[in-house]
């Protein structure tokens, strides 16, 4: 699949402090492409450098199969790290500056983009009477202006109130259906989960793993056993086929399987007919955040 | 550079301080002026000898045409009024990380320090127009039939004010992209422009240290130096002034280099340091 972001072995050094280290990963064309780690993790540099506000010590990265260049960025639509605007200005004045560098959207767009990011009611009110969440708008439909094919956004629902989330998610999904790419980073799993085809997990500036959505966080089925002998239960279920895992957490015993494996039934009989009659056997979904707890290894277990 | 300069319009036409700036401009050139003139009439007004040598040999500074020569030099004392107005636009792009989002949109670095040049030269281009208006107004006041007609003889005044002003601005332009902040650069700026250098240029004056002619603000405020009628009028002082004008060639080539050395520093730093 052709690439529209191609990044080899990119780091990063801030003194000391090694930023990234050796990351590489390629962006299909028409994903939604998630960043995810957690607070310091590095992605903000990484999309920094990648709209080159930072340069990086080694690695190099092509946008559309080219050297990066001005030219490519004009193609982005980008929100990083903060809304940047000119606070004496009003929405409408300060997209006509983004407009005019970025030659993207007329006009026109830009009385449709602040229609999209709901501020038309107070598009000719100065970027300093803004609050958190109408900034963090404006920045979103600073990078919508003239319909980029691609868009970068930095944690997009930062500042935003719950229904402000929902509405950036599903025009981040409506985005995507157009076939745009959507390059974002974010700490929250759950945001990635709704939203992104794609993801990179990024912890202490190293690349952890990244692929399509349902092979890096795939999920596991866990079931869990009791009976009133927990510890001939465990012996016989030490030789239980098709189990990738057995943990014994106190008063009970977790067995896990790979996805869509486990069979209750199955468990069930095996136990009974091996003499133990159990008396709590449910199956537990693992949630995507104790996945990436454990991929990030920031788990507590 | 149309596409640059149409985009700093945007950003200066609806900022307040701007509009500050012409306002104060517009009261301070034409007060200053007034002032010097007030006092070069308090001289011819006296008496003596020297008075009358004075007004004979000198004529009145705010006819033309050497009403572009004073006005000039006077008015360029306020170099303050636009280097505040440099500082805090550009201070502003640093604070509100402005300067980040316009490469983020697609410009390139070296756009970005173009589009600051063309800041300091709109804003030197407003100020030297200011500069035009009030001495031709003055001139025009105070200038008999004879001294009238003489009008377009010292004009070289207009483009050297500008270039002074550029300079100047250039300086203050250099410190707020070094520090990023407009209040620490200010304090600077003014600190070094209106105490520390006129200490230094007096001490080296003192001691004869003719290198004080390099001193980075003494190296464009001699493009327009003192008018004549302010100094000690006999041969010596005369000789000086002549000297002085011939000098002002060397100083627009000095100053010429000075301000390309500022602004290849900003194109050379900015190319890669993170912003």
């Amino acid at each position: 699949m052709e690439s529209v972001l191609s990044i080899q072995g990119i780091s990063k050094n801030y003194g000391k402090l090694q930023a990234l280290a050796n990351v590489s990963f390629e962006v299909p064309r028409g994903s939604v492409f998630g960043i995810l780690g957690p607070n310091g993790s590095g992605k903000t540099t990484l999309l920094s450098i990648i709209l080159d506000i930072l340069s990086a010590q080694t690695g190099t990265f092509e946008w559309f199969e080219k050297t990066s260049s001005c030219e490519s960025r004009k193609r982005i639509g980008s929100l990083l790290e903060t809304p940047n605007f000119y606070h004496y200005l009003s929405a409408v004045d300060n997209l006509k500056i983004t407009q005019a560098i970025s030659g993207r959207g007329t006009s026109g767009d830009i009385d449709s983009v602040l229609e999209i990011v709901n501020l038309s009611q107070r598009k000719n009110s100065k970027f300093s009477t803004y609050s958190l969440g109408m900034k963090q708008r404006l920045a979103i439909g600073g990078a919508l202006l003239g319909n980029p094919e691609v868009l970068v956004l930095d944690e997009p629902t930062n500042g935003l109130d719950p229904v402000g989330i929902a509405e950036i998610r599903n025009l981040i999904k409506a985005i995507s259906k157009q076939g745009k790419t959507v390059i974002m980073a974010s700490h929250l799993l759950d945001e990635v989960e709704k939203v992104c085809t794609h993801v990179a997990i990024l912890k202490k500036g190293s690349l952890l793993t990244s692929g399509a959505v349902e092979e890096v966080l795939v999920n596991e089925d866990i079931v869990e056993l009791k009976s009133s002998d927990i510890i001939a239960l465990e012996n016989i279920l030490e030789n239980y086929p098709n189990k990738t895992n057995l943990k014994k957490e106190e008063n009970r015993i977790q067995l896990f399987f790979p996805a869509g494996s486990a069979n209750l039934e199955d468990i069930n009989k095996y136990c009974f007919e091996k003499g133990i009659t159990l008396n709590l056997l449910l199956s537990k979904k693992k949630s995507l955040e104790t996945k990436f707890l454990e991929i990030t290894g920031t788990s507590n277990n | 550079m149309l596409h640059l300069l149409k985009i700093e319009w945007l950003k200066i036409k609806k900022y307040p301080a701007f509009w500050w700036m012409l306002g104060i401009v517009a009261l301070t050139y034409p007060g200053i002026n007034y002032m010097f003139h007030n006092a070069y009439e308090k001289i011819i007004s006296r008496k003596d000898m020297a008075s009358n040598v004075a007004k004979f040999l000198l004529g009145n500074p705010f006819s033309f045409p050497d009403a572009w020569h004073s006005v000039g030099y006077f008015s360029s004392f306020f170099v303050i009024v636009p280097a505040l107005l440099i500082i805090m636009l550009v201070g502003n792009e640093f604070t509100y990380k402005t300067h980040r989002q316009n490469i983020i949109d697609g410009w390139s670095r070296n756009q970005f320090i173009y589009a600051k040049m063309i800041d300091v030269a709109l804003i030197s281009f407003i100020v030297t127009a200011s500069f035009t208006i009030v001495a031709s107004i003055f001139g025009s006041y105070y200038s008999d039939a004879v001294h009238l007609t003489r009008w377009s003889e010292e004009l070289q005044y207009i483009p050297l004010f500008f270039l002074q002003t550029f300079s100047q601005l250039s300086w203050a332009f250099l410190l707020t992209f070094l520090l990023k902040r407009a209040f620490i650069a200010l304090g600077i700026f003014v600190f070094y422009s209106i105490i520390i250098e006129n200490i230094i240029n007096a001490y080296m004056k003192f001691k004869n240290w003719e290198i004080r002619e390099f001193l980075p603000f003494e190296i464009s405020n001699r493009l327009i130096p003192m008018p004549n009628f302010l100094g000690k009028i006999n041969t010596d002082s005369n000789d000086a002034y002549k000297k002085a004008l011939t000098d002002i060639n060397y100083h627009i080539f000095y100053t010429l280099i000075l301000t390309t050395l500022i602004w290849w520093l900003c194109f050379a730093l900015n190319k890669k340091r993170d912003l």
